[in-house]
């Protein structure tokens, strides 16, 4: 794993720093699920703990395998998190139609 | 980002109704694109649920916080629901090595935030009017 100049790289082993700018992306979105999980404690708390609890879920989940990562569509995860963020909207929507009015 | 002026993928640009893996960084760059718009569907989410949740009654309005929030609640959905369909759109386009087509989440997601936004001009003017009473 060294450049033709004997030193260790950090372009050499994540090239555009891609892998380390998406787990960065990973950890972003974690932290907002959170952030939404925190918002909703409070007044829904049977909403806002699973979504809190969701969110180390989704963190470990953007750790990419391997030292270089596979680089291969991650079909699974991004499906889940469509699925995820629907059901927040779906779990948003009832609370907003059951109360306030 | 096309997959031609960038690094060729592991075994060059795939011939015509050929698939290949493309470049990791491809990959990489639309997982990045569809978890931004997965936040941004998930901000708009939360706020319409503050919309509905934490202001105060419009008075001589009552409906007019639940007008302004369920759109937005709904619009988010509709996010989360497109930007996967661009993920795969886009990830299909770099296997067989097509230029990607261009986003048209944007105008969608300015143009209903504008609506929402008039509606919520148009709600709070009446409020004004019809509440002072």
């Amino acid at each position: 794993m060294s450049s033709p100049g004997g030193t260790d790289d950090i372009e050499d082993m994540d090239p555009g720093l891609a892998r380390a700018r998406t787990e960065l992306a990973w950890t972003r979105t974690a932290i907002s699920f959170a952030a939404v999980g925190c918002a909703l404690l409070r007044s829904h708390p049977a909403v806002g703990v699973p979504i809190l609890a969701l969110s180390p879920l989704i963190w470990k989940m953007g750790r990419l395998p391997g030292k270089r990562g596979t680089g291969h569509a991650r079909t699974g995860q991004i499906r889940l998190i469509t699925a995820v963020v629907t059901g927040v909207a779906l779990a948003a929507l009832v609370i907003t139609l059951v109360t306030g009015w | 980002m096309t997959p031609a002026a960038g690094p060729a993928g592991p075994a060059g640009t795939p011939r015509p109704g050929e698939e290949r893996e493309p470049d990791a960084r491809f990959t990489f760059a639309n997982e990045r694109t569809f978890l931004a718009w997965s936040r941004t569907a998930l901000a708009l989410v939360v706020g319409g649920l503050a919309v509905a949740q934490l202001l105060p009654p419009f008075p001589g309005v009552p409906a007019a916080r639940h007008v302004i929030g369920i759109p937005l609640i709904l619009l988010g959905a509709a996010v989360a629901v497109l930007s996967y369909a661009e993920w795969q759109a886009n990830q299909r386009a770099l296997r067989r090595g097509e230029p990607l087509r261009r986003s048209r989440l944007p105008l969608f997601l300015a143009g209903t935030i504008a609506v929402i936004a008039l509606l919520a001009v148009a709600l709070a003017t009446l409020s004004a009017v019809t509440g002072r009473r």
